[in-house]
């Protein structure tokens, strides 16, 4: 695992809306690698959803690819018309896991036929194969194999939602995007999801782009990890050197807004006021007016993605005062106490 | 209060639904079957508690707080509201309890009227109560939620509000009219993590604040300790286990609650946690009968005394007995796989393979195989019989609720002595 599979670099997208042109992304870069399980965090707005379905041509009407590259093995596909993007990519390269399954299956069609007909499109195998494809993976989802045959409504929630697995995996894709796949599920439910999809991570050598606010399941899931705010990535690396080591305010935030049971009774961070909607150019840092460490300089241009120069190449961070921020954090919480003491000054 | 007279007491309280039938079933006069929604649920809610209910969807925890605020009317046992059974209350004091009774609903996004200002919904408890100083009493429940200066937030409208401010204001509506109870159903589930702690935590102060207690209903357990020191966990109907908070967070002792807990993600790239062993989803609420309901899905089925059975075996023998005895056994589909479906041999292997995974030996295996002929050959009763026989479990009794430790309650047979009961006492009970 270490030759990129998907690659975005410096990729912005806009919606037209009535109010302007707004920035849903604004120049994030990141690489999935053959067999990593890449975790894409950030709250509602954050942009990690539209990143995620520009990749499959997904976007909305009123929304477009405003700069930057996605290239899937090398080759740019950003460009893609629907015909290329049926042929090349969807489901036999890369598959989708939507939200909310109960919505994804057509209601009037047996799952099997549903396979069939993803496969006919996209693919030469016979029927004959295709059913048995379908068989194989609900055995590895842990759907008996005869069900494959059944209507949606005779599946439970959780069943309808492995189902949706089984057929985003059936034709063995290298990389599956899940969007948010376990959030309408219970923990029991979601921890079970998550088992078969760490079987095919074995088995099967998948990658998987997980789109989540849950930054405990990417923790816990994931090799690496990009989190967002307001349309910028605010950091990016493994999820140890993301963990251990974080650099960007909303990062070492978000991440401690987070409950633990193992510590029932810690704080729990909050981070005040609400990401901005940025209509056109996005010339500062998305997090300046909720930073307690924010300084002229973000306010004045966006700080670049750059690596923060530890052990994994792959960490980087977006903020210019990544190199104190967290020791400052760890010191004195969320304050910046510079600005408190000039605060002060001011006021004599 | 006064004397000792608990605030809110909930006792054996039941809400069983009839499942809709059809003509053919009238004719017949088939017996409806009922969904046992709630099902023996009992405790005690004192002046400044907060008690949480948790469990997963369809447990019945939503259908436990729409009984309790009165939307659906009980089928057993009562909620007794500052020692007066709601079974006995007239007009007058229905209107008193809907006006001490609040509640907060999951989703502020359409739990406020898109047409009304944050004011007019803020006043409107106030007027069907004919509370007055409504003006004042309003300003000063926006300050107290945290909405500053509430001139900013009066005349706004739902849609102008962020997530965190809507959920804000359902918080303030239920407050405003200073009740004594406030029933929160997952109040934090719909919003951001950023703002979901600020939330909970302005909650706790201002229950306390406010001389108020709570019951929190959620599917969350990792939020729970922010907000409750007592936790009921509850499984289809009833509740498994009851005790602080943090005690079970810690040592879940009923096996349902320790499979909850260990399905929880840490978020920590180094802890090396392992995946729930736990398959399938709870079963449907409808014609339970008698016994621990997470019998079919329990790791620490308890098998009888005298056979000497794997523990893995004895949960399939359990789980494919449940499946014998309810009816469920997909037999005509089996039948319809096989290459010679008169085959009775094949069959009953078909339907081990369907069933078993594991060797089981010596009389355990000869049952097995016996029963799986009796089904072959379509005498289920015969089958369900001679399995029951051999593998009868005490779970299939319902567990009392009992003290495992001092403040800490839990319906399982792990935890007591089976000696020193007779067989009758362990049918439900009320303690």
């Amino acid at each position: 695992m270490s030759r990129p599979l998907l690659e975005i670099e410096d990729l912005t997208i806009r919606y037209e809306t009535d109010g302007g042109d707004l920035t849903a992304v604004s120049n994030a870069s990141f690489s999935v690698d053959e067999g990593e399980f890449f975790g894409l965090a950030g709250e509602s707005g954050s942009g990690k959803s539209t990143t995620a379905k520009a990749i499959i041509g997904g976007l909305d009407d009123n929304g477009w690819i405003d700069g930057g590259t996605i290239r899937y093995r090398g080759e740019e596909i950003q460009d893609f018309t629907d015909k290329e993007l049926n042929e090349k990519l969807r489901w036999k390269e890369v598959s989708w896991i939507p939200q909310s399954s109960m919505n994804s299956l057509d209601p009037l069609q047996r799952v099997s036929e549903q396979a069939l007909e993803i496969g006919r499109v996209h693919t030469d195998l016979s029927n004959e194969a295709i059913r048995e494809k379908l068989k194989e993976m609900f055995d590895v989802v842990g759907l008996q194999q005869s069900r494959i045959d059944d209507y949606p409504h005779q599946f439970s929630g959780g069943m309808q939602q492995r189902a949706i697995i089984a057929l985003a995996l059936f034709l063995e894709p290298s990389l599956v995007i899940a969007d948010e796949p376990t959030t309408a599920l219970d923990v029991i439910m979601q921890d079970q999801i998550f088992k078969y999809l760490d079987r095919m991570k074995d088995d099967a050598e998948i990658s998987l782009l997980l789109i989540t606010h849950d930054i405990s399941v990417i923790f816990e899931s994931c090799d690496s990890v990009a989190i967002m705010h307001a349309s910028q990535i605010a950091e990016r690396g493994s999820t140890t050197a993301v963990h251990d080591n974080p650099r960007h305010p909303y990062a070492f935030m978000f991440k401690e807004a987070f409950p633990d049971i193992r510590e029932p009774s810690r704080d729990l961070e909050v981070i005040e006021g609400y990401p901005p909607e940025l209509i056109g150019e996005v010339s500062s840092c998305s997090f300046t007016d909720r930073c307690p460490w924010a300084v002229e300089e973000c306010h004045q241009s966006a700080p670049p993605l750059e690596p923060v120069g530890d052990d994994d190449a792959t960490h980087a961070a977006s903020c210019f005062r990544s190199d104190e921020a967290y020791e400052l954090y760890e010191r004195y919480g969320a304050t910046d106490p510079s600005a408190e003491v000039e605060a002060e000054q001011g006021g004599n | 209060m006064a004397d000792d007279t608990p605030l809110l007491e909930i006792d054996d309280l039941e809400k069983h639904f009839e499942q809709s039938t059809n003509i053919l079933d009238l004719l017949l006069r088939r017996e409806p079957s009922k969904i046992q929604a709630v099902d023996g649920v009992s405790f005690t809610l004192e002046t400044n508690d907060s008690i949480a209910v948790i469990g997963e969807s369809g447990c019945g925890k939503t259908t436990l707080l729409l009984t309790l605020i009165g939307l659906h009317d009980i089928t057993g046992g009562d909620v007794v509201y500052k020692g007066t059974p709601m079974s006995d209350f007239d007009d007058a004091d229905w209107k008193e309890y809907r006006s001490n009774v609040q509640v907060i609903f999951q989703d502020p996004f359409n739990s406020l009227d898109p047409k009304m200002t944050v004011e007019e919904s803020l006043k409107e408890p106030l007027k069907i109560h004919d509370v007055g100083n409504r003006d004042e009493r309003v300003y000063q429940v926006l300050e107290d939620v945290e909405l500053r200066p509430p001139e900013q937030y009066l005349h706004r409208k739902p849609m102008n509000l962020s997530g965190g401010e809507k959920q804000r204001v359902a918080i303030g509506r239920a407050l405003v009219l200073e009740p004594d109870i406030i029933l929160a159903d997952e109040p934090v589930s719909m919003l951001d993590v950023s703002t979901q702690a600020s939330v909970l935590r302005m909650l706790k102060d201002l229950i306390d604040d406010y001389d108020a207690s709570m019951i929190y209903i959620s599917h969350d357990l990792s939020t729970v300790s922010y907000i409750s020191e007592t936790v009921n966990v509850m499984y289809l109907g009833r509740i498994v286990e009851s005790a602080p908070t943090e005690w079970i967070l810690d040592d879940p002792k009923h096996p349902y609650s320790e499979a909850l807990v260990s399905a929880i993600p840490i978020p920590d790239p180094h802890h090396d946690r392992a995946r729930t062993e736990m398959s399938g989803a709870p079963r449907d609420p409808i014609d339970l009968g008698e016994g621990c309901r997470f019998r079919d899905r329990c790791p620490k089925v308890i098998p009888p005394d005298g056979i000497d059975v794997d523990q893995e075996a004895y949960r399939e023998v359990m789980a494919f007995r449940e499946a014998l005895e309810r009816d469920d056994l997909p037999l005509e589909r089996i039948r319809k796989e096989l290459d010679d479906p008169g085959d009775q041999e094949a069959f009953a292997a078909a339907i081990r393979g369907e069933y078993f995974s594991g060797e089981m030996t010596g009389e355990n295996a000869t049952t097995v195989d016996a029963a799986l002929d009796d089904v072959a050959d379509g005498d289920l009763d015969a089958a369900a019989d001679r399995l029951r026989d051999r593998f009868e479990s005490v779970c299939e009794n319902t567990p009392l609720s009992v003290e495992a430790e001092a403040d800490w309650h839990v319906a399982c047979h792990q935890y007591y002595d089976h000696d020193r009961r007779t067989k009758e006492d362990h049918a439900i009970t009320t303690d």
